[in-house]
């Protein structure tokens, strides 16, 4: 949904729109607040049979705040549950999203440091995390990072790790 | 900034604000252990009247002690909390008052530092445990010896937190050693114990200041620099660098990943000293902030200012300054850092405006031009400190001996061998001569050192003992910093400034709130900090007109909602199932508030444990809303847990105010009853019935089984509250008239000039402390065994070095002006070398 759809969405859902921009966080700046709003509004309609019950509604600023704090905060979650929010944010085009290392991937990283390994990257379904780590590897391309899985990373190709004892099949 | 950041800080720049704590051990005769009296005056020679304790300070320890193995179970636990509560009165020996304050439900403020640490303990747990099983597995398969696993649940220390059954537990034994020591030690038996466990609301420390502040309405204390004259602060000594034991073996010596489970070496010729770490025991140390209050006075007093300046209120502003350095509620801003004196810095530039308003602002703007110049400083620092401590290791790794032997006439020689040491012949030649050598091997070294530095970027991922940077994205020593920090921090661009206004503003609240906090109590139990960095000093512009007040009425949250707000999932087990199911279920409408994991961001940092941990916010309406739909499936047990407490107060049997009690409890009287002042030392307030309470003459069970019931108490106990003040009431920070001032301590500034011969410290609470000396005979003796044939001088039998008494090393006048310590002489024959009689007497 490009920002004119959004705008024309709200310019013709006014009492809607007003009542989900008492949702904004204090803390959310408009970057942040602008992808979370689309995200209420695709997802609104399938919570509007309860009459907009304040604990419906609530429910559904769970999700939004699940799949927020996922992509601009890094935080993980229970596997089914990301990928119900990113159906639920499907369509949302989000550039230039920020890029983190969650606390058991660093945890992770310290110990093959001790233990003098190479790394063992994740496998997740959602981004690629040797693009991700952009400090790491100088391919790094942020953008990137989120429509492909490890297996077919083209910076990996080209980066000096030693893959084919992790990639396996 | 962390609480010994701070102190290290504070005890180095201003050293004589500490003191040794005295701590009388227990005799033992014939295997009886005789337990100290604590009615005898306090060998620390200074007597107090209140003793005020912050318990989750001896909690933790106790529960979760990091230089000795855990305790096997709760019971042990409460026991060992109980001696650390006996070793503090025997040192302080309260003769009016003994406060012990368990942290409540905290502000909404403080929650998100606590959410932070329990998220972080909890998956820091699981690792341990996870590497204990990896390891033991290993250790025994290579054939080692393990002690057998002990208590196989592991102690989550995020029990620590009101509401839980364990903090229940603490209050009940708690009662029960107060009711004990009130029957059982004389050195009880005349104050008055008040114990607000975990059920009140509050953090430990703003229990006992909102006491405090309340039992005189126009008298205030600040928590560090005090307006109260006579308040000392006593903590235990950190000691750096302690050995630990190994989490496997229980042995000191190794880690866990080096334990090979050896058999433990036995200590003494029957193991007798088994359980005794050699110099294990923590000693405590006094922190005297009355001393305190000399040095800020000379630090902050500007004489030649034409306005009139007013001391406590620049102290005042000195503890302003700390909070802007570090505090619970707000992340420190980045150009300010405890370790590299940002404090000092402050109180320089506050020198220069603190006659001018909009102090703050100008302050922060002073911090602001300086940012650029303190980050560039600190890359400098960070670097030369690695490149020293690779150098070091360099050398460690080479030679055993220290870098520099001297040489020639100046090398160590044995003591007591034959040939005596020389005078030095020609001291000032002989160093020249060393100081030219050692210029030319370092050039030859620094020759070296270039050639490696110029081969670069290869060099470095060879050599295996250098670390890898920590990634730092933002890098603040390099141009446009800001513009990436904003970028990599708050995710805006450096051009929002409507962003960066919301940032300051919420930060200047910030700052109000902390400085309302400690002057009049909790202004809000729902404010906080929504972001997890702070603004740039250079941010801080038009501040004036931000900030208004804050929303009143506010109430904190009950225990377990309180729980819910800061246990991750992990800690679920803590709490009622259908709430625990809010945290996993994905039909919960508060499921955003339990990530499986979180990013950590390292900041510069090295470790994980270091970084910023971005965990979400948890919204206040949203979690209560969620509660309320199962607050009913909660047990009468879970209900007593979740409600919100009352002190206690206790006194003996033969306390003035005991009888009293006894009549309202007979009496039935249900309504609250104001203390009568003549009772109780002035002490204010209102009591109420207990529904459980401790009676005189009445058993004890104890709950714990190693220790004895209490067959007949001599206790009473009876719930407390503070006097209340209007909503609008403001304590007033100044000194009480009629306050006594306690001496000076400090050398004055103008000693040398004022001719009163040399300067005594005082070494403890007591200006007029008994010196140590000998008398004649004593002379004698010594003089006898350590040889007098000196001639004239040393030993007592020459003229004096320049007093009027008979002088010399042992004699008991005081040292003159130029004493100088180490004029070394041969030994004599079968005496021991002189410098070893060398003490000193004042």
């Amino acid at each position: 949904m490009a920002t004119t759809d959004v705008e024309d969405f709200i310019g013709q859902n006014r009492l809607l729109s007003d009542f989900v921009e008492k949702f904004r966080g204090l803390s959310e700046s408009d970057k942040q607040w602008k992808y979370r709003r689309e995200f209420l509004f695709r997802n609104i309609s399938n919570y509007e049979e309860e009459e907009e019950e304040e604990s419906r509604v609530d429910h559904l600023l769970a999700m939004s705040m699940v799949w927020a704090n996922h992509v601009f905060m890094g935080c993980r979650y229970n596997p089914e549950l990301l990928e119900r929010v990113r159906e639920m944010a499907d369509g949302i085009d989000v550039e230039d999203a920020p890029v983190f290392k969650t606390r058991d991937e660093l945890i992770k990283q310290q110990q093959q440091k001790v233990n003098n390994l190479p790394p063992i990257l994740h496998i997740t379904a959602e981004v690629c995390t040797v693009c991700a780590s952009a400090s790491t590897n100088k391919f790094a391309n942020i953008n990137m990072s989120f429509d492909h899985v490890i297996s077919d990373c083209f910076t990996i190709k080209e980066s000096e790790f030693n893959f084919t004892l992790y990639l396996g099949a | 900034m962390g609480v010994p950041a701070f102190f290290r800080w504070l005890s180095r720049k201003y050293p004589s604000i500490i003191v040794h704590c005295l701590e009388e051990k227990a005799k033992e005769y014939n295997g009886i252990k005789i337990p100290v009296d604590t009615s005898k005056p306090n060998p620390n020679e200074v007597e107090f009247d209140n003793l005020y304790l912050d318990m989750n300070g001896i909690i933790h320890p106790c529960t979760h002690p990091e230089d000795k193995p855990a305790p096997k179970n709760e019971d042990e636990m409460m026991v060992a909390i109980f001696e650390y509560i006996d070793r503090l009165f025997n040192i302080v020996r309260p003769r009016r008052v003994l406060y012990m304050a368990i942290d409540g439900v905290a502000p909404r403020a403080k929650m998100n530092q606590q959410r932070s640490r329990r998220f972080r303990a909890s998956k820091e747990g699981v690792e341990l445990a996870e590497e204990k099983q990896k390891m033991r597995e290993e250790v025994i398969e290579r054939g080692g010896y393990l002690p057998p696993e002990g208590i196989k649940e592991r102690f989550d220390s995020n029990c620590i937190t009101p509401g839980t059954e364990f903090m229940d537990n603490l209050a009940k034994c708690l009662r029960y050693y107060v009711a004990d020591r009130l029957t059982n030690d004389p050195g009880w038996r005349s104050i008055t114990v008040f114990l607000s466990d975990a059920s009140v609301p509050g953090e430990g420390e703003h229990k006992i200041m909102d006491f405090i502040r309340r039992q005189r309405a126009d008298l205030i204390m600040l928590g560090l620099a005090t307006h109260e004259p006579n308040f000392t602060i006593i903590r235990e000594e950190f000691k750096p660098n302690k050995p630990r034991p190994c989490a496997l073996c229980g042995q000191i010596g190794h880690e866990i990943k080096d334990c090979q489970g050896l058999a433990r070496e036995k200590q003494g010729e029957h193991d007798e000293f088994a359980d005794t770490i050699p110099a294990s025991e923590q000693e405590f140390i006094f922190i005297r902030l009355a001393v305190l209050r000399e040095y800020l006075e000379r630090e902050l007093t500007m004489a030649s200012l034409p306005f009139p300046f007013d001391f406590e209120r620049s102290v005042d502003d000195w503890v302003f300054m700390c909070f802007f350095v570090g505090n619970d509620f707000l992340p420190h801003l980045p150009s300010l850092e405890i370790r590299e004196g940002a404090i000092d810095r402050l109180v320089g530039i506050y020198k220069d405006v603190v006659h001018r308003t909009g102090r703050v602002e100008l302050i922060m703007q002073a911090v602001g031009v300086a940012e650029d110049n303190i980050f560039k400083k600190r890359k400098d620092d960070d670097e030369s400190f690695k490149r020293r401590m690779k150098e070091k290791k360099k050398r460690m790794k080479s030679q055993q001996g220290p870098s520099f032997i001297p040489g020639g006439q100046y090398a160590p020689r044995a003591l007591g061998g034959r040939d005596g040491p020389m005078v030095v012949q020609n001291a000032r030649h002989s160093a020249y001569e060393m100081r030219m050598q050692g210029n030319q091997r370092n050039q030859g070294a620094a020759g070296a050192s270039d050639n490696m530095e110029t081969r670069g970027v290869k060099r470095k991922a060879e050599d295996s003992d250098s670390e890898p940077e920590p990634e730092d994205n933002v890098r603040l020593w390099e141009d446009g910093w800001k513009q990436r920090y904003y970028k990599t921090k708050f995710d805006v661009d450096a051009t929002d400034d409507e962003f960066r206004k919301k940032v300051v503003k919420s930060y200047v609240e910030g700052l109000c709130w902390v400085l309302r906090y400690y002057y009049q109590g909790c202004a809000s139990w729902k404010w906080y900090f929504p972001f997890h960095y702070a603004p740039f000093a250079s941010d801080f512009k038009d501040i004036k007109g931000m900030f208004s007040d804050f929303e009143t009425g506010t109430k904190p949250f009950k225990p377990l909602e309180q729980l819910m707000s800061v246990f991750p999932a992990a800690s679920g087990n803590f709490l009622p199932t259908t709430w625990r199911a809010l945290m996993t279920d994905p039909e919960s409408s508060i499921i955003d508030f339990y990530p499986d994991d979180f990013a950590i961001d390292l900041n510069g940092k090295k470790y994980a444990w270091q970084g910023v941990a971005l965990l979400p916010f948890v919204d206040e309406r949203r979690l209560r809303a969620a509660i309320a739909e199962v607050y009913s499936d909660l047990t009468p047990d879970e209900v007593r847990r979740n409600s919100l407490g009352s002190d206690v107060i206790f006194v003996g049997k033969s306390h003035p105010l005991c009888d009293f009690i006894l009549e309202l409890y007979r009496a039935e009287s249900h309504e609250g009853t104001e203390i009568p002042a003549e009772f109780c030392h002035g002490i204010q307030g209102t009591l109420n019935l207990d529904e459980d309470p401790i009676l005189p003459d009445k058993p004890v069970e104890s709950p714990i089984p190693t220790l004895r019931d209490i067959r007949s108490s001599c206790a009473i106990g009876i719930k407390f509250k503070d006097p209340q003040f209007g909503d609008g009431f403001v304590f007033k920070a100044v000194v009480l008239s009629g306050a006594k001032i306690p001496n000076k301590v400090l050398k004055p500034g103008d000693w040398e000039q004022s001719n009163r011969g040399p300067w005594r410290p005082q070494l403890g609470f007591n200006p007029n402390r008994q010196q140590a000396h000998l008398d004649q005979s004593g002379f004698r003796k010594l003089n006898h065994h350590v040889g007098r044939s000196q001639g004239a001088g040393h030993f007592g039998q020459g003229p004096p070095l320049g007093g009027q008494h008979r002088g010399g090393q042992y004699s008991s006048a005081p040292p003159p002006r130029n004493y100088h310590q180490g004029n070394y002489r041969p030994p004599q024959r079968d005496h021991y070398p002189q410098s070893q009689c060398e003490f000193k007497l004042s």
